[in-house]
């Protein structure tokens, strides 16, 4: 299909405030009379708080107010209200605020919360699920199964399991009767963090006409204006929250991380607004970390490859506070096959409290951390077969007219994964493998991924268009711009729906909850499925308002008109026709009276038939699969044992490219990150829970010089619920890296790792091994 | 101990009364409120706090305001010419070098002390400089790209 706007590389409108500096983000913003908060954290990562004695810090210059979690009586959370915004008489992680001091200037702050003294009665610490799930391990919250929760969810009072989640399918392990070949492994994808170079911070500010207003570096200012209504007791109204610039998220941003602490704090101080910015170490110690789970994994097939049965036990060490973790296991869970149909499925994820700090979203959601087993398991399976991988996978691909774990049937419109596997086995399987030479082994790996929607029951996307009298546009809408380009995708989609030049068009910049149109939350890589779908019902309300209004003015009916982007005109007679300048704020007749209404108009769209897991945890997730294929080509050092990912192929159906340079972008971004995680992020704690490496000279994520050269294309069989048949794309790459590298180095090597990081030291030791 | 340090920056000069051992990104971000400057960690391994120091580009965050003294301090704010854009920058808006942005600042300035002062510089050198900045969104490719456009856009101006 054809398409004016769609399709063509137009340039962010933020790349000019974001190239001169003068884009504001949360820690560029400066109010009247600002104070600044430092937050003391534990010296144990699960105590009891026998006593805080703030009395020296309350004498420092420049303190305003030292501030306790004594008589913090509320909990909170979107999904389990377990979290508390200051610890109160335990800390459960190492960087649980414990107090806090408030102060004129940061350093004062910092200086003053250093002489708060704390005396702990420690307690045992879990790391790791399978510690804390040990029957006799402490209870990490004793009040287990008495906080509220979603109706959907599962806690286990007197165990440390937040959610347990089951799904089956068919037979579920009785399908294994069926199987000739039955092979059983585990694979470990570790805490990490999602470290977007910008760290966490917000501003509170409690009014004294007891309205909050409040900014943070949020994906989420709905979710957090609903809450801390909800925590102080006044109307979701009065709170208002800003979204300035975000420096990146990759999943941490999202949920409530930071903000209810800072609230806490502030509500101490009010009329006066509290800023508090993380440092990079609060950063990986204060806000969520991502992953942490092991997968359990068991297929059987029969001998011709036909896969029959699978079997998995998700363990998400889910950290101190697991409201935002349980949803990350599900997904991990019914995500778990891949792109395969089984007809038999035993799924089990477990959320597990540990004394970490808490996991949360991270840019795939559960995604590459169990389908980094299932395509690990896919080429052990092809081994113990004796088959070609590439032919046992195109056997079971979840291709039109499959049902996937969840009961789902696929379509054409799920677009089309043999298609991407194609792609990327003729462009990098098709050529001779490099042999192994005097300083390097070479190998080349392959996965294919598959990316659900992620819903919940009033996850909508929400669009204000107005039409101004020279026949410009403004849009409003409620998606955090994080990077992804969501502003520009914005404009094409509106300059196609309305025939109106994007350039034309100008979309909102910040987000603040007392102008901006209802957003669920801007995860998923769901903005340009849903707010693209917002956009066009939006779009066709409003050239439906200057129908009504030209078809007053050319005294005609609605239905015998057409709009072009400049005129409303008769469909037999063009010539007869008015322009949208005279109509976008109705028509004024001759004598001065106004017809027609304004052309402004309102929109929102969710995921159809979104529906919560039935008692066979299977439900409609919404719709909108993607799947997609990728590999890796590697160098193996032989004398350091360090791993180069010299080249990278990402093919993805997404229905439609909006805009070439911005989705190339995201796959390059999402790719990097994962190869991050593959070979140097973790993570890394002691067993008593403190975090060794919360820096990022410690914390090595991917460089210019180690981002692989990447071959990225698209295949554009059209959904049906995104804009012109668009599908999401922002979680995807992250999903294959991991197995593709993990698979190569068999391929290079013969050596077969079941966790990641793969670091030169890990790499070094199996190549002497085997030797 | 408070002083008096004095120093141009973007072409203006300024005098500050700080404690010399002041780093100067603080100085730049709180006392002279130039924002553009970015802070992401906090021992001089992420870049985004690169400005130019007498024509070189260093780290403001373990640069101690003391060495900016008598200097010439350039920070991305002072990189435009009203509305136009230095070749740097309009080529890294145009790459898709920029996603979050957050990086973008520390980036085109370390460009900036590169380029200008070695406009020849090989595609070893701009990667060698690139390492110097962590990046989250972009997987760098559009970077290089945008320095490499930036780069022949600066020789053709030399060479006029």
């Amino acid at each position: 299909m054809e398409y004016k706007y769609i399709g063509k590389s137009y340039i962010r409108p933020d790349a000019i405030s974001k190239v001169t500096g003068k884009a504001i983000y949360l820690d560029d913003i400066r109010l009247p009379g600002m104070l600044h908060a430092a937050i003391l954290h534990p010296e144990y990562a699960h105590a009891k708080i026998i006593n805080i004695d703030t009395s020296q810090a309350e004498l420092m210059p420049g303190v305003v107010k030292v501030v306790t979690g004594k008589n913090c009586n509320f909990h909170y959370g979107d999904n389990i209200k377990d979290l508390i915004p200051i610890a109160v008489d335990r800390v459960r992680h190492i960087g649980e605020p414990v107090a806090a001091v408030v102060a004129d200037t940061v350093q004062n702050a910092q200086k003053a919360v250093e002489k708060i003294r704390v005396v702990y009665e420690p307690l045992p610490v879990y790391v790791d699920a399978r510690d804390a799930i040990k029957k006799d391990s402490t209870l990490i919250h004793e009040e287990n199964g008495d906080y509220w929760h979603l109706p959907t969810l599962n806690p286990q009072p007197g165990t440390n399991v937040a959610n347990l989640y089951q799904l089956k399918k068919g037979k579920g392990s009785g399908g294994f009767e069926d199987a000739d070949v039955v092979i059983e492994e585990e694979f470990l994808y570790p805490l990490g963090s999602c470290a977007a170079i910008e760290t966490h911070g917000s501003i509170v500010w409690f009014k004294e006409d007891n309205t909050i207003e409040a900014w943070s570096s949020s994906i989420c200012p709905f979710i957090i204006r609903d809450d801390l209504a909800h925590s102080y007791g006044i109307p979701v109204s009065q709170v208002r929250v800003h979204i300035p610039e975000i420096g990146g998220c990759f999943g941490y941003k999202s949920d409530i991380t930071v903000e209810q602490t800072i609230a806490y704090i502030a509500s101490f101080v009010p009329g006066y607004p509290v800023k508090w910015v993380a440092s990079r170490a609060e950063d990986f110690t204060s806000t969520l970390l991502g992953h942490g789970i092991r997968t359990k994994m068991k297929i059987g097939a029969k001998k011709n490859g036909k896969l029959v049965a699978i079997k998995a036990e998700i363990l998400h060490s889910g950290g101190a506070y697991a409201d935002t973790s349980v949803n990350v296991t599900i997904a991990a869970t019914h995500n778990c096959t891949g792109p395969y149909e089984f007809e038999h499925c035993d799924l089990t994820g477990l959320t597990v409290y540990t004394n970490t700090p808490p996991v949360g979203a991270f840019r795939g959601y559960g995604h590459q951390e169990s389908q980094f087993a299932t395509e690990r398991m896919m080429e052990l399976l092809a081994r113990k077969l004796g088959m070609d991988s590439f032919t046992l996978r195109e056997m079971n691909y979840l291709s039109e007219g499959k049902v996937n774990s969840l009961g789902e049937t696929m379509w054409k419109l799920n677009g089309d994964i043999k298609a991407c596997s194609d792609k990327v086995k003729d462009s990098v399987f098709s050529k001779d493998k490099l042999n192994e030479d005097e300083n390097y082994f070479y190998g080349r790996g392959f996965a294919a991924v598959m990316k659900s929607p992620k819903g919940a029951p009033f996850s909508t996307k929400g669009c204000y268009i107005k039409m101004n009298i020279d026949g410009s546009v403004n849009i409003n809408m409620g998606g955090a711009e994080v990077g992804q380009g969501l502003r520009t995708i914005v404009a094409q989609i509106a300059g196609e729906a309305l025939k109106i030049a994007p350039e034309k068009i100008r979309v909102y910049t910040e987000l603040d909850t007392q102008f901006s149109p209802y957003e669920w939350q801007t995860i998923g890589s769901m903005f340009t499925t849903q707010g693209g779908r917002a956009i066009i019902r939006a779009a066709d309300k409003l050239i439906l308002i200057l129908k009504q209004t030209a078809a007053q003015v050319l005294k005609t009916d609605v239905d015998f008109l057409d709009y072009d982007g400049e005129f409303v005109f008769l469909k037999n007679d063009p010539s007869v026709r008015v322009s949208i300048e005279e109509i976008a704020r109705g028509y004024i007749t001759s004598d001065g009276i106004t017809i027609g209404e304004v052309a402004q108009s309102v929109s929102d769209a969710r995921l159809p038939r979104y529906s919560n897991p039935d008692k066979n945890g299977q439900g409609s997730m919404g719709v909108e699969y993607t799947f997609g294929a990728q590999a890796a080509e590697i160098r193996i050092e032989k004398k350091t044992g360090k791993i180069f990912v010299d080249h990278f192929t990402s093919v993805f159906d997404v229905g439609q490219v909006i805009n070439p340079l911005q989705i190339r972008g995201s796959v390059l971004g999402g790719v990097t990150i994962s190869v991050g995680a593959t070979l140097y992020e973790k993570v890394e704690f002691d067993t008593e829970g403190k975090i060794l490496n919360p820096q990022f000279f410690q914390y090595h994520i991917p460089t210019n010089k180690e981002a692989p050269k990447q071959t990225i294309e698209f295949i554009e069989n059209p959904g049906s619920v995104g804009p012109f048949g668009a599908r999401g794309i922002g979680e995807h790459p992250v999903i294959g890296p991991a197995p593709a590298i993990l698979n190569a180095i068999y391929d290079a090597v013969g050596v077969d790792f079941f966790e990641i990081p793969v670091t030169p030291e890990k790499m070094k030791k199996a190549l002497l091994e085997k030797q | 101990m408070v002083e008096k340090i004095s120093f141009s920056i973007n072409g203006q000069p300024r005098e500050v009364e700080v404690d010399p051992e002041m780093m100067l990104i603080d100085v730049i971000r709180e006392v002279l409120s130039l924002t553009g400057t970015k802070h992401g960690c906090d021992n001089a391994t992420c870049g985004t706090c690169t400005v130019i120091l007498n024509g070189k580009a260093v780290k403001s965050c373990n640069t101690p305001v003391k060495k900016a003294s008598n200097g010439t301090l350039l920070t991305i704010e002072g990189l435009a010419k009203g509305k136009e854009l230095h070749p740097i920058q309009k080529s890294i808006a145009e790459s898709g070098a920029i996603q979050c942005g957050f990086c973008t600042p520390g980036i085109v300035m370390e460009l900036y002390g590169l380029l200008e002062s070695k406009p020849e510089a090989s595609e070893t050198e701009i990667n060698n400089a690139l390492n110097k900045h962590l990046c989250r969104c972009t997987g760098y490719e559009p970077i290089q790209d945008g320095a490499l456009m930036a780069q022949k856009i600066i020789i053709n101006r030399k060479n006029y």
